[in-house]
């Protein structure tokens, strides 16, 4: 699902600010397989992520995401390719404080250019999914953690992606809430998505269903 | 294409954020409320004047003495009306006439009451007026201003005028001039010829000038040209002279204020774009999150353009709403007196309502292309930055 071959990414090349975030990285990562990034803060495991999300591109690499090279997508292919097939989970959750639960979930949807009545049923189905469907017209400035963090999986899962990424997830949460979370990744594992975290919390150490961990130390895979 | 979930969210965005949008929605307002002020003024002026002076001769003409205008011989008339393409000529004479005490003055006129040609245009002035009724007694029809000025000094019925040998005058209020020729007949009493000599002191044989109709326009210049080769000593003025004159004089006014008010409008522009420009960390970090659920650079410029132009029309409807009644209805105060300057007498001009699409058109393309382009600017090169590094 998910192949990167001889990646590196630098920032603010040729300037005095030059600083190499990733060193020649290699990764496979099989469909529905549920992988962990771990290393401590500024180690590049969030960069590999945006990487993998087309957010960013590399320096030189290849990243392959459900056979397509995506390492030079233009800005049009890439955001479809996050539309369609990433779902994104962030440290700070990243919602619209002052949008609904449910506004802040069709948003994902509205560039894929759905009808409104495909968004709300996409929406009330990812809702429930992420079992916040009691809370779909609560603006999310009112939310919990806990809430937000499960807003932030509903939104995730609203276009129905095969990737799901998720950057230091649980590091505005509590640990029950983390592991609730932890919970609910597997079952987003048992509905077949791949799953890739990014994570420093020794919590993630603990769990059966991970397929792979791999710790990234200075923008290198520690073998 | 634009779907109808898109327009939805950006109806959430302007609804939620609208604490955001406030002000630059007021301002847009005040000067689009400003500006479409200075324009409905400037038609409106325009038009009337234009409405009033069909009522003008196609030409008039004054004898020259030494380079000075003089009393013209009303013989001339005569004379003038066997001109080929001349239908009509008569004398005519004013004159202004000043209140010593209150620092004002009139400017009467005099004209031939039983010349029909001189009557039917005189119907296109005032409102109604039986000329029998009218020539019985000493009448006159007067200006709004004059109307006003005089029943303020307790002259409801008639006035009495001083003839230059110290006589006085007793001459009726007769009727009053059209509201739509305000602009020109504020100040403007309309008489008899002969009542008008007697009060200014002019010869029985003499005019103030002479005026001619020539209902050809082709034959205007031949007219002319005959009247400058026949006599040396005249000056000749035609009416498209006299309202070119007028509308430079109200254009010249409006084009004044529409340059301020653009030069406000550029300033806002300006500070709309460095609004932009130094757009809050929460606005970038909403950019970000957008582009990394999937909205392209293309999505996010159209959600701001379309989230901009709303404000932009609404400002707008609402700013030529305002604009209009406050023209129309209210009569422009301040604007008003400053964009006729001061006048001999009161003057509180009905602005006739004239709404110019082309004008209308024009101006929302001149506010509404700078607004949008101030807003686009510093948020496509937020949107080109790196979504990963605004988040964080």
């Amino acid at each position: 699902m998910i192949k990167i071959n001889n990646l590196n990414k630098t920032f603010y090349p040729n300037t005095p600010r030059e600083f190499q975030a990733l060193q020649n990285i290699n990764l496979h990562i099989k469909e529905g397989e549920l992988t962990i990034l771990e290393g401590v803060s500024g180690s590049g495991k969030s960069t590999l992520l945006s990487l993998i999300a087309a957010l960013q591109k590399p320096t030189s690499g290849e990243i392959i995401v459900d056979n397509e090279s995506i390492a030079k997508l233009p800005d049009f292919h890439a955001s479809q390719l996050r539309a369609k097939k990433i779902g994104f989970i962030f440290q700070a959750f990243h919602l619209f404080e002052n949008l609904s639960v449910e506004e802040n979930i069709s948003l994902v949807l509205i560039p894929l250019n759905f009808s409104q009545q495909d968004i709300n049923q996409k929406v009330k189905r990812a809702l429930q999914k992420a079992n916040i469907e009691h809370k779909s017209k609560e603006r999310v400035s009112n939310l919990s953690g806990g809430e937000k963090q499960r807003c932030a999986i509903a939104r995730a899962l609203a276009n129905n992606p095969k990737i799901i990424l998720c950057d230091e997830p649980t590091a505005n949460l509590d640990k029950t809430n983390s592991l609730k979370f932890i919970e609910e990744l597997k079952e987003l594992k048992e509905m077949g998505k791949t799953i890739l975290i990014s994570t420093h919390d020794p919590l993630f150490r603990e769990i059966s269903f991970s397929d792979k961990v791999v710790e990234i130390e200075g923008g290198k895979i520690k073998i | 294409m634009i779907s109808s979930p898109f327009f939805n969210f950006i109806t959430l965005l302007l609804f939620r954020h609208r604490n955001k949008h406030i002000a630059i929605f007021i301002i847009s307002t005040i000067i689009v409320s400003l500006l479409s002020s200075i324009i409905f003024i400037s038609k409106s002026i325009q038009r009337d004047t234009k409405e009033t002076l069909k009522a003008q001769p196609d030409f008039i003409i004054q004898k020259i003495e030494g380079g000075r205008e003089v009393d013209t011989p009303i013989e001339w008339a005569e004379e003038f009306a066997m001109i080929e393409g001349v239908s009509h000529a008569t004398s005519r004479v004013y004159g202004r006439y000043f209140l010593k005490t209150y620092d004002k003055s009139f400017m009467i006129v005099g004209v031939d009451f039983f010349d029909e040609q001189v009557v039917s245009t005189l119907k296109k002035v005032v409102d109604e007026i039986d000329i029998k009724e009218f020539l019985k007694t000493d009448s006159m029809i007067v200006g709004d201003g004059v109307k006003k000025y005089l029943k303020e000094q307790y002259y409801e019925e008639y006035f009495n005028f001083f003839t230059p040998d110290g006589e006085q005058k007793k001459v009726t209020i007769f009727s009053k001039f059209t509201p739509q020729t305000e602009i020109i007949t504020n100040d403007m009493i309309l008489m008899p010829i002969e009542l008008a000599k007697e009060i200014l002191g002019i010869d029985q044989e003499q005019s103030t000038d002479i005026i001619l109709n020539v209902p050809n326009e082709a034959e205007r210049d031949n007219v002319a040209y005959k009247l400058d080769s026949t006599h040396f000593n005249i000056r000749v003025i035609q009416k498209d002279d006299i309202s070119k004159e007028y509308q430079n004089l109200y254009n010249y006014k409006g084009g004044i204020f529409l340059l301020l008010f653009t030069l406000s409008l550029l300033t806002f522009m300006l500070i709309l774009y460095q609004r932009y420009s130094m757009i809050g960390a929460s606005d970038k970090k909403e950019i970000g999150i957008l582009r990394a659920l999937g909205w392209s650079i293309k999505d996010i410029l159209k959600l701001k353009v379309l989230e901009t132009l709303s404000i932009g029309i609404w400002a707008f409807i609402l700013g030529i709403i305002i604009g209009y009644i406050f023209v129309f209805i209210f009569n422009a105060p301040l604007l008003k007196d400053i964009f006729l300057g001061t006048q001999n007498l009161e003057f509180h001009p009905h602005f006739t309502p004239i709404f110019d699409f082309g004008i209308i058109s024009s101006l929302f393309l001149f506010f509404i292309i700078p607004f949008i382009t101030a807003i686009i600017i510093p948020v496509w090169r937020i949107a080109i930055t790196d979504p990963y590094e605004v988040m964080r």
